[in-house]
């Protein structure tokens, strides 16, 4: 590959030395700096607030929403409390039941658990860096959209007694056969969702591999930005097989196409495999960052640094390994092979020791400290308490005999919310009390948060302590009512009573939360006597994350740098003015946190809450089955979103190098590795592919699973298409190279030829592609249907890579990109790189293994 | 005061970028690991002859020794890096480049321990367990 060399790289002194931080700045230049950012990280004002795409603003919007949907989940779960109050209510008829149930799992998973890590992470993983906003901040803003969007979408269905009822995993058969549009408002209002989710672990991980301050090496980071890096991996690997599986559900759902149905050669377990490969994971993926949260605030109560921070490493990346080993253990019950459940069973125990290891860091770490017990602590002590009980009964379950006793019980449901609360609603409460100053400048109150906590310690336990027994006594889950005689009768009351206890807890942190404190006037700028850098914030609020980019040398700055916030604030680092007044960050290096380059950043716009509507409306229509508007969403989507990338990503700059302060002068403009978008590429190229490999799966899932896969006597894929998609395909890719290379030669003419060549080579791909299948009939049997679903992702995303590849070739021939300024077609080629991958793989499972399986 | 376009530090800095990988190489070998035998299992079980378990669980054992032999020689290397019989350094928390070197291999070390237990964990049914049933 060639590099791009001609483009300038940093240069000037660094690291840097003691003397030159001492070295003051006047007083002129501290306010030139200051105005300058000011004005280039100023929040739009009035109605144009929503256009706001910083941190700051977007995790506040993206926090309250996930939220409110929280306490919309939660007074379903209220309403189905009431009606298992005692044996016979008639408070809910069983089809409301249903609905809410399927509502409260859903919402509470999708709504709000995963939403709420990116919320939060968005709102502080920034501040911890010291950076002044994420690499990617419209991408930020057009996920929120598509999130609330596609949530009050999906809640709104309660409301016209339409919402999904089979169930938070949606098994089929009894979700394909469901007459309403309750499935396909799941299946396509949360995929939306989802897409939102992988944007925003995107976004997550460039913001810390790419965007921690000058010196802050790995061994040094937060450990929140470790946690972020595993939970932004999991995600990645975790939520394209539900997609997959989505893609495959609606389409049995919306044309007939038959993966799950036995009767023309399908399979319901396929999409168990699928929905737990994603669920199991997703435990964890909620988990983690909240325990993230927990090693945060027990260094500081602690006022000592955390013990054993390599430990705590490995606890997260083992879980995170060994969180996708474990999800069989949902499908215990379905006749698999007792040696397939062995593997998940021990693997379900393993992963025990990692989980383990960082409680006693935490514990540790709370031994040799000096503990001031505050409110924060005191919900991570009720967070450890109650998750350690869950994980108890969740080593238990792991055991296939006990697993079957107790599957579908309310066993389950205890164990459940005994993780959940434990792992992830108490911790997060305490990251509310302890970053409550660091978001809105003031503290809350003491004596609410000992009401709210023991409300809800109390109330938690009084619901779900007897929900064990109910389920020992035979109890079943998803039950809308039961008859006295059961015996249950006196447990229910004893779980109803309890749950509103856990809301009148919620009340008053919800009061405590919202109530307005304008009495309270400033805060301390450090009120725990934090040692990281969010605690370095300005008191009043500034818009601009932090006033110089400061140089790390050591894991708690706050304690061990003297004299660091004071520099911050006169302008002694990095990026201390903005004389274009555009928002700019500092990229540095993956391992060593070198400054590598100034990245500009996007500002406020319209686009994004377009292109947000847009993907709305092209994921909604489809519910109705209304596919023409569908379309022309897609398409207005997709204009708005190269109108965005056109306008604002990747622009040759004005100058080649910037005074970035300190004496260093870094290059504007990055390409390849070095710049963020190509990871960003690069990440979402890996949730991609990952997809494609679930489906891929799907094809030979089917191949052991039945043995009328292929049929007698089916017709296969016409060979001689099968194997033009193959050279066209791999043409295309080549193509792309080969712009990619003569254009960083100087030779434009050629790369521009090769640009025009490419896109006619995927099309040709894609049409023959479709060729070869065009003859199967997808609704016969499971056989032609998947086949036919592999063309439809191949085409799809050759698709992409043709827009791709125009967009390079418009770019080239309006000056956009220059041989020096190249990074789009970098990114594209990256792309390219896969897609050639993919359609390989296609076309081997459609040309060559029908003759390898029969 | 030194250059940040001193060549020795981005020499050194490609030779990390690839520890940085290494310390997932172990849960990376458990993980094939698992879904080997997963896959094996399932294979063995819906498609061959009942007789054909016996061989199916000395193909998980072979696989399972070669993948703990791996495992093994990454903790190793990552053991020396890590270099705490010198030094008797545990937190590696300085910011310097021979901090983040140790704290690759130390980190890299502790993963190769759980993955090593990992694997054989997931071994243990294999050894236990003698049919599809």
């Amino acid at each position: 590959m060639t590099r791009p060399h001609l483009l300038p790289t940093a240069e000037g002194p660094y690291p840097p030395t003691e003397g030159m931080l001492n070295a003051p700045v006047s007083e002129a230049e501290q306010e030139r700096g200051t105005k300058e950012l000011r004005a280039a990280w100023k929040t739009p004002e009035g109605w144009r607030y929503v256009t706001a795409v910083n941190n700051s603003e977007v995790g506040k919007w993206y926090s309250l929403t996930a939220l409110a949907f929280m306490l919309v989940a939660g007074l379903l779960a209220l309403a189905m409390r009431v009606q298992l109050a005692f044996p016979g209510m008639t408070f809910l008829d069983a089809d409301r039941f249903n609905q809410f149930f399927t509502m409260h799992g859903s919402a509470m998973m999708f709504l709000f658990a995963v939403p709420m890590f990116e919320a939060i992470s968005i709102l502080i993983l920034p501040a911890f860096l010291g950076a002044r906003d994420m690499p990617f901040p419209r991408l930020s803003a057009y996920g929120y959209w598509c999130f609330l969007i596609g949530g009050i979408f999906v809640m709104g269905s309660l409301l016209f007694d339409a919402g999904p009822k089979a169930g938070w995993f949606m098994y089929p058969p009894l979700a394909t056969k469901d007459e309403g549009i309750g499935p396909d408002i799941w299946l396509l209002g949360l995929s939306f969702i989802e897409v939102a989710s992988i944007a925003a672990a995107v976004e997550l991980i460039v913001g810390a591999l790419k965007c921690r301050p000058p010196g802050m090496r790995v061994n040094i980071m937060p450990l929140y930005a470790w946690y972020v890096l595993v939970v932004g991996g999991m995600i990645l690997f975790a939520f394209p097989p539900l997609i997959a599986g989505d893609f495959l559900f609606e389409l049995e759902r919306s044309f007939d196409w038959p993966f799950f149905d036995p009767t023309r050669g399908g399979d319901p377990i396929l999409w168990q495999h699928l929905f737990w490969i994603f669920g199991h994971p997703e435990v964890y993926i909620v988990f983690l960052p909240s325990i993230a949260i927990a090693a945060m605030i027990v260094p500081t109560v602690a006022q000592r640094p955390i013990v054993g921070y390599s430990w705590i490493v490995l606890s997260a990346v083992g879980t995170g390994f060994l969180s996708f080993g474990l999800w069989v253990h949902h499908m215990f019950t379905t006749g698999l092979p007792q040696i397939s459940l062995g593997f998940f069973s021990a693997a379900s125990e393993a992963v025990v020791i990692p989980t383990g290891i960082q409680i006693f860091a935490f514990v540790a770490t709370l031994m040799v400290g000096r503990v001031k017990l505050t409110l924060p602590m005191l919900w991570i002590a009720g967070a450890l308490a109650i998750f350690v009980a869950g994980g108890l009964t969740g080593v238990m379950l792991a055991i296939v005999p006990f697993n079957w006793q107790v599957h579908d019980t309310y066993f389950i449901v205890a164990h459940l919310h005994y993780t959940l609360f434990g792992g992830m609603v108490f911790p997060l409460i305490a990251g509310v009390y302890y970053f409550y100053p660091f978001f809105t400048k003031k503290l809350m109150s003491e004596k609410l948060g000992l009401w709210a906590f023991w409300l809800i310690f109390s109330g938690f336990n009084i619901t779900f302590l007897p929900m064990h027994l109910t389920g020992l006594m035979g109890m079943p889950r998803r039950v809308f009512t039961y008859p006295e005689s059961s015996g249950w009768g006196w447990l229910n009351l004893i779980s109803t009573l309890g749950a509103f206890i856990v809301a009148a807890g919620f009340a008053v942190f919800l009061f405590d939360l919202l109530r307005p404190k304008k009495a309270q006037g400033q805060i301390a700028r450090n009120p725990w006597g934090a040692g990281t850098l969010e605690f370095s914030h300005d008191i009043p609020e500034e818009a601009w994350g932090a006033r110089s980019v400061p140089h790390i040398t050591s894991r708690y700055p706050l304690w061990d740098q003297p004299g660091l916030v004071a520099r911050m604030d006169a302008g002694r680092y990095y990026l201390a003015d903005a004389p274009d007044h555009q928002r700019e960050t500092i990229v540095t290096s993956v391992i060593d946190a070198k400054p590598v380059h100034v990245q500009r950043v996007t500002g406020p716009a319209w686009i994004t809450i377009l292109a947000a509507i847009f993907t709305g409306g092209a994921f909604i229509f489809p519910t109705f089955h209304i596919y023409t508007p569908a379309i022309i969403c897609g398409a207005f989507a997709i204009v708005s979103v190269m109108y965005w990338l056109w306008t604002s990503t990747a622009r040759p700059p004005k100058d080649d190098m910037r005074e970035a302060g300190l004496g260093l002068r870094l290059p504007t403009y990055a390409s390849g590795p070095d710049s963020v978008g190509w990871w960003g590429m690069w990440i979402t190229m890996l949730g991609d592919a990952t997809a494609f490999a679930s489906v891929v799966f799907g094809f030979f899932f089917y191949w052991t699973a039945r043995s009328d896969f292929p049929p007698e006597g089916a017709a296969h894929p016409v060979g001689l298409w099968v194997a033009v998609a193959a050279l066209a395909g791999v043409a295309a890719w080549a193509l792309t190279v080969a712009a990619r290379e003569t254009n960083a030669r100087g030779q434009v003419a050629l790369a521009r030829l090769a640009l025009v060549l490419a896109p006619l080579a995927a099309g040709a791909a894609g049409v023959a592609a479709w060729a070869a299948v065009r003859d199967l009939d997808p609704t016969s049997h499971v056989y032609p249907a998947i086949l036919w679903a592999l063309m439809v992702w191949l085409v799809v995303h050759l698709s992409a890579g043709v827009l791709m590849q125009g967009y390079c070739l418009a770019g080239s021939i309006f000056g956009k990109m220059t041989p020096r300024h190249d990074a789009d077609l970098r990114n594209v080629t990256l792309y390219w790189h896969f897609m050639a991958v993919k359609a390989l793989v296609t076309t081997a499972v459609l040309g060559l293994a029908p003759g390898w399986l029969t | 005061m030194s250059d940040i376009r001193d060549q020795q530090d981005a020499h050194e800095f490609r030779a990390e970028a690839l520890s940085l990988w290494r310390i997932i190489f172990g849960p990376l070998i458990w993980a094939l690991h698992f879904v080997a035998s997963y896959g094996a299992a399932a294979l063995v079980c819906a498609k061959a002859a009942p007789g054909a378990v016996a061989g199916l669980r000395m193909g998980i054992g072979l696989g399972t020794l070669l993948a703990l032999a791996l495992i093994f020689w990454l903790g190793l290397q990552a053991w020396r890096q890590w270099d705490l019989r010198r030094d008797r350094e545990w937190e590696n928390d300085a910011g310097t480049s021979e901090d983040r070197h140790q704290f690759l291999g130390h980190a890299g070390f502790l993963l190769a321990v759980i993955s090593f237990i990992g694997v054989v964990y997931v071994v243990l049914p294999a050894l236990l367990i003698g049919s599809c049933a």
